[in-house]
């Protein structure tokens, strides 16, 4: 175990889970933005019918 | 010309920059025409989901100039620097996982906090509680331009003469298309920039790591610190009273911080703004542990020579010498995708205040959407132009991230305190909300003069200090508002609830 373990530790935890999160979140992400703008649309178009 | 300012820069890194700059400027004003009413243009009409919701808190609340704060504290602290971030840490998945607050609040559907305290203490509480969170809002935030700006400079090597046009340039990028499309256009450049700001983040912290090596991290904060640069408890510049007051400024941050608390009321539901916060709580961590290792490496590369009294500045320095061609490109991109997503979230987030709160005396609910979108969009120039003068001005001394929490501590000292209050306490009354809103702000804004002040700059830095500061005005603001509300006869409170 390299020295000063807990730091170590949370260090490759940041790393490992951020990068992992960032990929998720990108897919996941870009369908929240299609739906939320989709929903928007709707929306704005109600009114006017 | 080009080649005399852009020292550090190549074409290559240039054109990713470049790219980038023109993605987010398209996709930000490519959806102002979703923006139908104000409730669209503040809170995004309700609609953000959760992992739009994930990418936007954790970009808004990275900028450059969290990334040279807490790299300003590894340098100086080492390791016990991250220390605030594993609190907020815990604060964050606390108060996600339990509700605590955070679940009254959004299931009361207003648009702002003060909007809930009117519902429980009256109008005049609401627009005091306005003015106090943009009173701090603004003074904390007015340090981000000239960060973002010098960071920059110095890590593209620019001519230091160029800071005033970068910081300029930078505003007017963010403010075009936040004022045109609102929150929408934050939340989808907000998308863009989390994964731009990831990719550079990890990128060059893996560099980092490969390059200056573990060993040699550790060592180095040994050697300069001792065990205090891994234990923040025994670290002489930091003490029981740094964790303490950390401790209460990260619950009262996830409480009431009007950046992330926009992002739990722009939630489509209440568990869905919950879940914001839980998945987003690690995040918290990451951002603080991964600039203090860029800290430390700082430390561990640089001379003092090569630092020199300015050690904001220690970590650009390092990365303009250590980050290769192509590698720069994405890492200035990064850092403009982190410092354009703050910027424009804080921007729209007091401005909704001042719309929703402060002026609600003068529109009563009553404007049309037309007139409440260009009367919202004209505060975001506003509020715009008040960072630049702000910014060019404004003499920071000492540590930055001592003068964001001083300046944000105005307001989240009395408002976590009355939010507290305002949900679980029924007592909680106007007496004793007024009392906290003006002790919660007094002290932080006395310690600022005090500090700028030759008479009083040591008896402010050197006995009281910024930490016992900070547990004073959350001390003194609870304090305010229990005696407050029992001081407040009962027929007065009876009366108010009546109207």
């Amino acid at each position: 175990m390299p020295e000063h373990w807990i730091w170590w530790t949370l260090t490759v935890a940041c790393v490992v889970w951020y990068s992992t999160i960032t990929l998720y979140v990108a897919i996941r992400g870009a369908f929240d933005i299609k739906g939320m703008l989709g929903r928007l649309s709707q929306l704005n178009d109600e009114p006017e019918k | 010309m080009v080649g005399q300012i852009m020292t550090h820069l190549s074409w290559i890194d240039g054109s990713i920059v470049g790219v980038y700059i023109l993605a987010t400027m398209v996709a930000g004003i490519a959806v102002r025409k979703y923006v139908g009413k104000v409730e669209h243009f503040l809170i995004a009409g309700r609609e953000m989901n959760l992992y739009l919701g994930i990418a936007s808190l954790a970009a808004t609340e990275f900028g450059i100039v969290t990334c040279m704060y807490t790299a300003q504290l590894g340098f100086k602290y080492g390791f016990a620097g991250a220390t605030p971030g594993i609190l907020a840490f815990l604060a964050m998945f606390f108060v996600g996982y339990t509700g605590f607050c955070v679940k009254p609040l959004r299931d009361a559907g207003v648009m702002t906090i003060p909007e809930l305290f009117e519902l429980r203490l009256g109008s005049r509480i609401r627009w005091l509680s306005g003015v106090v969170i943009v009173l701090g809002g603004l003074l904390n935030m007015g340090v981000f331009l000239r960060t973002g700006g010098e960071f920059l400079v110095a890590v593209c090597g620019f001519d230091p003469k160029y800071l005033e046009i970068t910081m300029t340039a930078l505003l007017v990028s963010v403010a075009v298309y936040t004022i045109l499309g609102g929150m929408l256009s934050v939340l989808v450049t907000d998308f863009l920039q989390f994964i731009v700001m990831s990719v550079g983040l990890i990128a060059v912290t893996i560099l980092i790591l490969m390059n200056v090596g573990w060993g040699r991290l550790t060592g180095v904060v040994e050697q300069q610190y001792g065990a205090g640069g891994f234990n923040p408890f025994i670290n002489p510049d930091m003490g029981w009273e740094y964790v303490v007051a950390n401790a209460l400024l990260s619950v009262a941050m996830v409480l009431t911080w009007q950046t992330t608390i926009q992002r739990l009321l722009a939630a489509k539901d209440t568990k869905t703004g919950q879940q914001v916060y839980t998945h987003t709580s690690f995040f918290f961590l990451c951002r603080w542990l991964i600039p203090v290792i860029w800290g430390i490496a700082a430390l561990a590369v640089l001379t003092p020579e090569q630092v020199g009294d300015k050690t904001l500045l220690a970590m650009p320095k390092l990365l303009s010498q250590i980050v290769p061609v192509g590698l720069m490109g994405v890492l200035v991109a990064a850092m403009l995708a982190a410092d354009m997503s703050t910027d424009s979230s804080y921007m729209l987030t007091w401005s909704s205040v001042i719309y929703n709160d402060i002026l609600a005396p003068f529109h009563k609910g009553q404007w049309t959407e037309k007139r409440g979108l260009l009367v919202s969009r004209a505060i975001v120039a506003a509020i715009g132009v008040f960072l630049l003068v702000y910014g060019l001005w404004y003499p920071l001394q000492g540590n930055l991230w001592d003068y964001l929490t001083v300046t944000g501590n105005i307001y989240l000292s009395s408002m976590s305190v009355l939010l507290i209050a305002c949900c679980y306490w029924k007592r909680a009354n106007s007496w004793g909300a007024a009392g906290a809103i003006i002790a919660g702000a007094t002290i932080p804004i006395a310690f600022l003069v005090m500090e700028q002040l030759p008479k009083t700059e040591h008896f402010a830095k050197d006995i009281i200090g910024p930490h016992f500061s900070n547990i004073a005005t959350y001390a003194v603001a609870a304090t305010a508002m229990v005696v407050g509300s029992l001081l407040k006869p009962p027929a007065r409170n009876a009366q108010m609830e009546r109207n």
